[in-house]
Formats: C-alpha cells, sequence, structure tokens
C-alpha cells in the first residue's frame, strides 16, 4: 500500500521542476529551429563533421546523406498507394519465470500482408517454444534475460518477414514493402559470442529480404534520441572546438523528437541522414547501412513523429522511397498517425495474459500426464492472489 | 456463419455451472457461432463430451475498432483493406453462452440428455459440433428436456431455432423430424399451453 501523505512533498517538488524545465525547454527549441533552418549545406557539414565520425561510438550524431538542405520538407506524395504490397511484422514473448510451474520462454511473431488491391490482408503467425536447459541459461549459468530474448526476437522477426517477402515476390509483381516495429539498425550492444550471432543472423535476414526484391523498413513511433540535435550543435562549433565541446551540447533537454514535432509539417519528411556507429559498420560491411529520416504522420496539428529507417540501398530507389511515403501516409490516416498494418500485427503477435494462462495450463496437462505434479512457487501463487485486488 | 461442414475451436471455457458454461473467445467474425449452434466440451478429464447450445453472444468492449470507426468511412476505397480486414480477420473478442443439452462417454455411441455429472473445466477448449453429430444429439427431442427446464435461458427462442435448423439435416423427413418434435413439446408443456402455443408458432412458420 502506498501512503501518498508520506512523498506529498516530493510531489509539490516534482510538479515546480517540470514547470522550470518547461520554460527551459522551450527556449531550447526556438534556439534549435533557428539552427536548423540556419544550417550549413551538407557538403559543408558532413565535411566539418568528418573528425567526430571517425571516433566510432564516441558521439551520437547524424550525417547527411545528400546534397539536399537539412532543414528540407518533402511533402508527401498525392497518388494513392497501388500496385504494392506493405507487410507489417511484430513479435511478442513470454519471459522465462523461475517461479513458474515450468521454466520455458515462448517467442511469437506476427505478420499482416497487407495488399493494395481491396482484399481483406491475410495474416501469419509463428511461435517457438523453448523449455531446453540449454537454451534457457547463460554460460555462466544465469537465466537468460530481456536482452538475449530481445535479440532473438528481433532476428525472428526479419526471419519472417524475409520468408513472407519472398512468397509476396512470388506471387505477385507488385512492389513489397517489409515494415517491422522498431529500428532497423541493431539496436543490442554486440557483447559476446551469442550477441555477435544474433546480429550475423539478423544481417543475414535483412540480406534475405533485399534478396527476395522487398525493402526492409523500421518505424520507430516517438523516437528519442537526438542524433540531428548533436549535428546542429556540431555545426555551430568551430572546427578546433569539436573535439573538446562536442559533448556540451545547449539541446541536451531536447530530443529530435521535440524538434520534429515543433517544425516538421503533417505529412511532410526530412531528408536522409546516417550514424556512423560500429554497428552501422557491421550493416555497411553486409550492404545494410542504414539511413533514416523524420516524418510527420499527424493528420493535422499534432506530433505524430516516426524515424524511418531503411538500407541506404533502398533510399536511392526514389520511386520506392516515394511508394514508401505514400503508405506510411495512408497506414497513419487510418489510425491517427500509427499505421494500421503495425498496429494489426501487434494485436497478431500479442501473447494475451489469457493466452498464457491457456499455455501454462495444457503445460501442466501435459506433465500431469506424465505423472510429474508442477507447480508455480508459493511467491508466484501469492502475487497472483494480491494482484487480483 | 458458421460452415455446416467445417469443426471449428472457439475458445477456451472462462467459467461453468451444471447447467451450461460460458466462452471467452477471439475469432473472427465469420466464425463467430450463431445462436442455436451446438457445441461440444470435454468433461471428466476427457472421458466424455458435454454438448450444449449457444444460447447467447456478448461482443466485449473492443477500444481499437471504436478507434477506428473515428477515421474509416465504409464505402471510401480508401479504407476497403482496412473495412475488410476488421470483417474477415480480426478476432472479435466475445463471450458465448452455452445451455447444457447432453453429455456422451467415449466408449459410448449414446447420448445421455440432461445435466451432466460434472461441468467443464476452466481453460478447455470447446468445438463446434459437425452436422452428423447434431444429426446424432437431434435423433431423440429428449435434447430438448434440460432446455425446457432452464429457467435461466431464452428457451422458447432457443428450442424452434435449434429445431429448424435440426430439421435441414433430415431432408425428405424433416416434418417428420419437427411433427416428432412438436409432439413431445406437447407432452412436456401440457400444462403450460400458452408456452406451448408459444413453441409450436414459431416452429410452424
Amino acid at each position: 500500500m502506498l501512503h501518498l501523505e508520506r512523498i506529498r512533498g516530493d510531489i509539490v517538488a516534482l510538479g515546480r521542476r517540470a514547470a522550470l524545465e518547461q520554460a527551459r525547454r522551450q527556449e531550447a527549441l526556438e534556439l534549435a529551429h533557428q539552427w536548423w533552418l540556419s544550417a550549413s549545406d551538407t557538403e559543408h557539414l558532413r565535411r566539418h563533421v568528418q573528425p567526430l565520425t571517425l571516433a566510432l561510438d564516441r558521439w551520437d550524431g547524424a550525417v547527411p546523406c545528400t546534397g539536399t538542405p537539412i532543414s528540407a520538407q518533402i511533402p508527401c506524395p498525392d497518388s494513392a498507394p497501388n500496385d504494392l504490397t506493405v507487410i507489417g511484422a511484430d513479435g511478442s514473448q513470454i519471459f522465462p519465470d523461475r517461479h513458474a510451474l515450468v521454466l520455458y520462454y515462448l517467442l511469437q511473431v506476427g505478420a499482416v500482408i497487407f495488399r493494395y488491391t481491396g482484399e481483406a490482408p491475410d495474416t501469419d503467425t509463428r511461435e517457438w517454444l523453448h523449455y531446453d536447459e540449454r537454451e534457457l541459461y547463460d554460460r555462466n549459468g544465469y537465466l537468460i534475460g530481456s536482452d538475449t530474448l530481445g535479440m532473438e526476437r528481433t532476428v525472428k522477426e526479419m526471419e519472417v518477414l524475409a520468408d513472407i517477402t519472398a512468397q509476396e515476390r512470388k506471387r505477385s509483381p507488385a512492389r513489397v514493402l517489409s515494415l517491422t516495429d522498431g529500428p532497423l539498425l541493431w539496436p543490442y550492444l554486440e557483447r559476446g559470442h551469442s550477441a555477435s550471432a544474433a546480429l550475423q543472423a539478423y544481417l543475414s535476414a535483412l540480406r534475405g529480404v533485399q534478396q527476395s526484391g522487398g525493402v526492409a523498413v523500421g518505424y520507430v513511433d516517438r523516437p528519442g534520441g537526438r542524433p540531428l540535435l548533436e549535428l546542429l550543435w556540431a555545426d555551430q562549433l568551430a572546427p578546433e572546438d569539436l573535439a573538446s565541446k562536442a559533448g556540451d551540447n545547449p539541446l541536451s533537454v531536447l530530443t529530435d523528437y521535440d524538434l520534429m514535432a515543433h517544425s516538421l509539417a503533417p505529412g511532410a519528411r526530412t531528408t536522409w541522414f546516417t550514424r556512423p556507429t560500429a554497428t552501422n559498420q557491421r550493416h555497411a560491411g553486409e550492404g545494410q547501412e542504414v539511413w533514416f529520416y523524420y516524418l510527420n504522420l499527424s493528420l493535422g496539428p499534432g506530433d505524430a513523429i516516426a524515424r524511418i529507417e531503411v538500407p541506404a540501398w533502398a533510399a536511392a530507389d526514389e520511386t520506392a522511397m516515394t511508394a514508401l511515403h505514400g503508405a506510411l501516409r495512408h497506414q497513419a490516416s487510418v489510425l491517427n498517425g500509427y499505421p494500421y498494418i503495425l498496429a494489426r500485427a501487434h494485436e497478431e503477435a500479442l501473447v494475451t495474459t489469457q493466452d498464457k494462462t491457456a499455455l501454462e495450463a495444457a503445460i501442466q496437462r501435459e506433465l500431469a500426464e506424465s505423472g510429474i505434479f508442477a507447480q508455480p512457487s508459493e511467491k508466484a501463487r501469492q502475487k497472483l492472489l494480491l494482484g487480483r485486488r | 456463419m458458421v460452415p455446416e461442414t467445417h469443426i471449428i475451436t472457439i475458445g477456451n471455457v472462462l467459467r461453468a455451472d451444471i447447467r451450461g458454461f460460458v466462452v471467452a473467445s477471439r475469432i473472427p467474425e465469420p466464425e463467430v457461432p450463431t445462436f442455436g449452434t451446438f457445441v461440444r466440451a470435454p468433461i471428466q478429464q476427457g472421458s466424455a463430451d458435454l454438448v450444449g447450445l449457444v444460447y447467447d453472444i456478448r461482443l466485449q468492449d473492443d477500444p481499437f475498432l471504436r478507434n477506428l470507426a473515428a477515421t474509416v468511412t465504409p464505402g471510401d476505397p480508401r479504407f476497403d483493406e482496412v473495412i475488410r480486414d476488421q470483417r474477415e480477420n480480426r478476432a472479435v473478442p466475445v463471450e458465448i453462452s452455452v445451455a447444457s443439452v447432453g453429455y456422451r462417454y467415449c466408449d459410448d455411441p449414446n447420448y445421455a440428455y440432461g445435466l451432466p455429472p460434472q461441468p467443464p473445466m476452466v481453460l478447455h477448449q470447446i468445438v463446434v459440433c459437425p452436422p452428423d453429430e447434431v444429426r446424432v444429439i437431434t435423433s431423440s427431442p429428449d435434447f430438448m428436456r434440460a432446455l425446457i427446464d432452464n429457467q435461466d435461458i431464452p428457451a422458447d427462442e432457443l428450442i424452434p431455432t435449434t429445431l429448424l435448423r435440426a430439421a435441414n439435416l433430415y431432408p425428405g423427413s424433416a416434418a417428420e423430424f419437427l411433427l416428432e418434435a412438436g409432439r413431445y413439446l406437447a407432452r412436456y408443456l401440457g400444462r403450460d399451453p400458452v408456452r406451448l402455443e408459444k413453441i409450436l408458432l414459431r416452429i410452424g412458420h
């Protein structure tokens, strides 16, 4: 039970601090907007930040990829999507729980295949149940954590996308855009053998999408981070100050999302950027360097900002990228700024509490038939009872 | 409507008593069983099957659909795929209520009509009975007994609906099947002529 009266003073202080923070953020936002509008030309920017980009992973800024000014706003194409198939995939999981009646974990990937032909979309759901001790514990004997499971899920999502993309390309000559809910750039730290193997499998699946004739797309809703703001700050620094002052960004109270929500028109997207990180170099080594832009998918005044990531080879295909822009706009118009296909893929992938209960009941029945009486730990049982209040 | 030759699993038992049970389900709209559909659930550790009739279907609140309703216009070609997805694919969260009709042990071809010895256990899966099974269940009008006595269900609507649907499974002898059922009802409801007339009129129509 929470005694609110004991933390009332802290709640009041939190409110006051938020008000102060708001004023600071507003000032920073005006400054960021000015810097964005008056940014140097992209060729100069690329040369200027080169010393920073050479120190991989020490500078978290963005680098412009094309000659288009970084403050350019590219409007959404007018034409409705046609001759196009959009595949959306998402994953979910049941984490291994040492208090559960039996130790296992489950991954499920759901996909929706949306053909712009007037037909009902198709759905595809695949699941993997793991219960072998070698899969449940890491090399140090610890139960695998959320990162390990997250990596495996990310790989599975991309493998499913590659597989469905190949099926679609056999079925129809329509262009295929294969969307995943999250970044396309591998989001995990590459530590240890299993992480490297997972990244390799992921890159292989990403290449599989390309080889099947599809375009893999990462959709990051409400993106965090400030690679664009870091670039704007670097633009303000003299070359001799880059190394010493790059970390003193006065815009650090903001994220790119704040600037885009303030400055990017509904429907419009920015130009292309890339991140000069070690992970992106690994991607580049496999021909899958990731570029991104920001996109405002709100239907009117509002802030449905997303970061759209695609492989560099796909970004160069203007027709495909125009189709992507139009398709995302259409998909988001159905659900107030979030792509319908990703919401549905999430729904297909989701393992609900009811699903989990049914799965565990089935496992319990199976164990009982083998003469094994298993039940959750007393702690888990008590938590379940108390959680019902 | 459920295709007549198609056995589908419609969900898990959520709560149950001897007189019936409620199934929680998320299934596409075309697969949602209709009022008067026969369904089957395992009882007594799987040694027997309970059969029952769907008498209520409740759509649960669906915030996703509510959200879509504000942006999607039926008839607008921009939303054709979305509307068809909602109608044909999307799992609709429903609660399906079933009234017990009878049961059968796995090693016995005959049904015992009336209330079962035990309700189905929570989270057991139920399936829609195929036509051959419905023909066997309805081969004796005794299947109506538990329904007539059940005060908690709309029996006077459920019985005629079930009889009229089952009659389609008796080509060439549908009238005879209904006549036999009418005679049974007349014997069972002889003391309640108002109720009897109401049911018979529905069958007659």
